[in-house]
């Protein structure tokens, strides 16, 4: 390294950082901000409902916001009534998801096989993800009727059905381009393979639509269980936790109502925690190059 | 047999037409069979045209109004709230994807609990809001507006950091200002990205709307659907209800669209262009798939008959 | 040996008593990679470009030949040493607005059409709707897409876009144009012609280039001088005068003169550590 040796004795002219950016440059403070700022605000916001100037700001009171520690408390009480309510909404949920999930990836991949007709039925599906879900409860609640004599199946069977729908909207749509928008060329190379239709599905989309499935997903979760809850308003038989919600607040039982909103708020936070991990994993393998 | 016309299969009218043709028909073997094995078939799933007659009887189904009086009555209430609560959510999500792209400090603190708002059941929180305010129609402004709030200020935050390094390094050969780079780069960017998260946001707020109105009742698309439900009125309100909020919030989103294109000239030029763009690499890969496939019905694809020998 | 050579053409050139334009004092600038670990992209760099000259940064990826440019256009700070440019720093020279940057990449918006493009800088400079438009037209003329004004960027070729490019840079009459590889994407035979519109719009304009590039022969062909540099650490190691005469014409590729002078550039990068 001779040319480093004989740079040395020459005069430098060294810029000197300001404090200011030397702390914006610096990664541990960055990385600490990330978390520090955050917490910082939910601290602030728990200070101020916890101390009722929240309440004073929104016109209300204690009796219709209760304050964050009444709230944890009265939670612990009632936990087994919580859970059996956070078990119906997350069964709904979940089946509405999975049903929904492999229902609209199946829709994809036949949509695949038709190219012209199939990206037609897509442009229905994407106006059928803009129906409100509040119209379609009600028809699912009527269609399944006559499924079974109890009315907790044929409840369970119809919220399911709802989720089914939206999940398979979201799913179809995100998993049509999955398979299609292959990288350019790769197309051209199985047809030189001369690969038939079924291997270009197996060897090249269905590998590309990885990505796509979680894209859909990172959606389809939260609003699998926001129609879960919705769908429970409608619903026959009372249960679930958004059903409590509406239960609680008709029998002016507010507290308990915020109680199975903070079970609502922490089953969409766990649901979509474990998206992220089962992303993580999986994508690990099948990391797009 | 339309099938058989092969080049209008490749038309997106065609297309959408034959689908939605194909949804009527399934829909009216449906309502026969059900007609045939349902002691109530008009509360499962009754004839198209038994709605359509009902959509333009004038019998009074309530208060001496017709079912499509009924429907559009209630449906001014509930629409011109969910529209108040889809602006002020849009306006507010600008604003906060403004803000955050200003300072990474606000980003940092905003962020967390924005992805937060998205995994709560926003819906859920409804009947609690409709107690703290004790106003129906404040209700669903907010209820729509925080649900409109997250689509547009993730989008539009996306947009804006999608603005790439040399952008703004031209920029500052420049010396351009900030309010500058803000006015010509950044907004203008992140401008489809917002109309994304307004298509998005739309028939959220149209939903929002129709559950609040169950709530209480008092008026509202939800509020009426939920008495036809219960044969209040006749159980045609109920469907054509269901059919009118299908179609508002399809429409919505079309609308945004169109919106969004009359804006833009840009858009419009670039779609043009791409659209031309487009029919030709169709054209030619066509060209090429069908030369292909007639080597290959000659048997002089010599490719796959060494792949084939290879394999074998 | 690399200094020595600087030295001598820093020489060379008082005696010629041309004006000084850009002077770059034993600039180095070291950055961190993601292990945090110091990567010195530029030790030690002595240059000395004249008013209306056109010089070349000539040098293998990693050497650092665009962080130089981008020193100069203060869109990153050196860690030592300092540019002078005209006697100012490169701070004040871009606030003053006096540089026209060329991208690698056209960098152009693409919800503005070709014209609103080239107006662009012009609406940094507060210029009149009247005065913005008269020169996007004559810029626009300059480069031959006078009939594409209305066109949006997506409709046109990347040629015709890096003309854009060009264009939009030269409108604001800048004193010094910084090019980073702004050819480096186009094919063959849109970069032979657009050698020669640069040529035919510097000798027209008369502005101090400086012109980052990787091509051995695009920089014979193009400049005054070709800065070699060298990678690990960057460093320039040679400065090679380029002796054909002007105008140069696409012929002139052909010449034994030319071959000389590329043999010679490439000869200096074995000289360095490449």
């Amino acid at each position: 390294m001779a040319e480093t040796s004989f740079h040395k004795p020459v005069a430098k002219i060294k810029r000197k950082k300001s404090l200011a950016q030397r702390l914006s440059e610096n990664k541990a403070v960055q990385q600490s901000s990330a978390i520090v700022l955050p917490v910082l605000l939910g601290v602030v916001i728990f200070a101020l409902w916890q101390t009722q100037v929240l309440h004073k700001m929104f016109g209300t009171d204690v009796f219709t916001l209760p304050l964050p520690t009444k709230i944890a408390s009265l939670f612990a009480q009632n936990l087994p009534a919580v859970w059996i309510n956070s078990l119906a909404t997350i069964k709904a949920a979940g089946l509405g998801l999975l049903f929904g999930s492999i229902l609209g990836y199946v829709v994809a991949i036949l949509a695949t096989f038709f190219p012209d007709m199939g990206k037609g039925g897509l442009y229905l599906v994407g106006a059928f993800a803009s129906i409100p879900i509040a119209a379609l409860a009600p028809v699912m609640n009527n269609w399944t009727k006559d499924v079974s004599s109890t009315a907790s199946v044929r409840s369970m069977v119809s919220k399911i059905l709802v989720v089914t729908l939206v999940c398979a909207a979201d799913m179809t749509l995100n998993a049509y381009r999955g398979l299609t928008e292959v990288k350019p060329y790769s197309e051209d190379l199985m047809a030189t393979y001369a690969a038939s239709k079924r291997k270009l599905l197996f060897k090249l989309r269905i590998p590309n639509s990885v990505p796509y499935i979680f894209t859909a997903l990172k959606v389809s979760v939260p609003a699998s269980i926001m129609t879960a809850v919705v769908s429970e308003y409608f619903a026959e038989y009372i249960v679930g936790v958004g059903r409590e919600i509406r239960e609680n607040i008709v029998l002016s039982q507010y507290s308990i109502a915020w109680v199975y909103i903070t079970a609502a708020c922490i089953i969409g936070i766990v649901a979509y925690a474990l998206l992220m991990l089962a992303q993580s994993i999986l994508m690990k393998k099948f990391k797009p190059v | 047999m339309e099938m058989k016309k092969v080049p209008l299969t490749k038309q997106k009218w065609f297309q959408v037409l034959f689908w939605i043709l194909f949804i009527i028909v399934a829909w009216e073997v449906g309502a026969s069979v059900v007609a045939v094995t349902k002691r109530t078939p008009e509360n499962v799933m009754p004839h198209l045209y038994q709605i359509l007659a009902a959509a333009f009887s004038t019998k009074p189904v309530s208060s001496g109004m017709s079912a499509t009086m009924v429907v559009l009555t209630s449906a001014r209430a509930t629409l011109l709230r969910a529209f108040g609560g889809f602006l002020l959510g849009a306006a507010l999500g600008f604003v906060f994807a403004l803000l955050m792209q200003m300072s990474k400090a606000v980003e940092k603190m905003i962020f967390p609990y924005l992805m937060l708002i998205q995994l709560i059941p926003v819906l859920g929180l409804a009947p609690i809001v409709l107690a703290i305010t004790g106003d129906i129609n404040k209700s669903r402004i907010i209820i729509a507006a925080i649900l409109s709030f997250y689509p547009v200020a993730n989008n539009t935050l996306a947009g804006f950091k999608s603005v790439s390094k040399e952008r703004y390094e031209l920029m500052a050969t420049y010396a351009a200002k900030k309010y500058q780079i803000y006015g010509k780069v950044l907004i203008p960017a992140a401008s489809p990205y917002f109309f994304t998260g307004l298509k998005i946001a739309a028939p959220l707020a149209v939903t929002a709307s129709i559950l609040v109105d169950t709530l209480q009742g008092d008026g509202g698309l939800g509020c009426m659907l939920s008495q036809s439900l219960k044969h209040a009125m006749s159980i045609y309100v109920f469907w054509l209800i269901v059919f009118f909020s299908a179609f508002v919030g399809i429409f919505s989103t079309y609308l945004i669209s169109f919106i969004e294109f009359i804006t833009s000239p840009a858009k419009r030029a670039a779609w043009n262009g791409r659209s031309l763009e487009k029919k030709h690499r169709r054209a030619a890969m066509k060209a090429a798939r069908k030369e292909y496939r007639k080597e290959k019905e000659d048997g002089r694809d010599l490719i796959s008959q060494t792949c084939s020998e290879n394999k074998a | 040996m690399a200094n020595a050579v600087m030295e001598r053409s820093a020489q060379t050139m008082d005696v010629e008593s041309k004006e000084v334009e850009i002077r770059v004092d034993h600039l180095g600038v070291t950055f961190q990679d993601n292990e945090g670990n110091d990567v010195q992209a530029l030790t030690n760099v002595n240059l000395t470009v004249h008013k209306g000259e056109f010089v070349s940064l000539l040098g293998p990826s990693g050497c650092g030949k665009t962080t130089l440019l981008r020193c100069v256009a203060d869109l990153q700070e050196p860690t030592e040493g300092e540019i002078k440019v005209g006697g100012k720093t490169p701070r004040e020279i871009r606030m003053a607005q006096k540089f026209g940057f060329v991208f690698q990449q056209p960098v152009l918006f693409d919800w503005r059409t070709v014209k609103k493009n080239v107006e662009l800088p012009l609406e940094m400079m507060y210029q009149t709707k009247e005065r913005r438009s008269k020169r996007a037209d004559e810029m626009l003329e300059m480069v031959g897409l006078t009939n594409f004004a209305n066109h949006y960027p997506g409709q046109l070729s990347g040629g015709m876009q890096q003309r854009v490019n060009i264009a939009r840079a030269l409108g604001i009459r800048p004193d010094i144009l910084l090019m980073d590889e702004p050819f480096s994407a186009l094919d063959e035979f849109t970069k032979e012609k657009l050698h020669e519109d640069l040529l035919r719009i510097w000798s027209k304009t008369n502005k101090t280039i400086l012109f980052v590039t990787h091509n051995i022969q695009e920089a014979v062909f193009l400049s005054d001088r070709v800065c070699v540099l060298s990678p690990h650490p960057g460093r320039l190691s040679a400065i090679v005068d380029i002796t054909l005469p002007r105008p140069r014409t696409l012929d002139m590729r052909e010449t034994p003169e030319f071959n000389e002078l590329v043999r010679q550039v490439r000869d200096s990068f074995e000289g360095g550590s490449l």
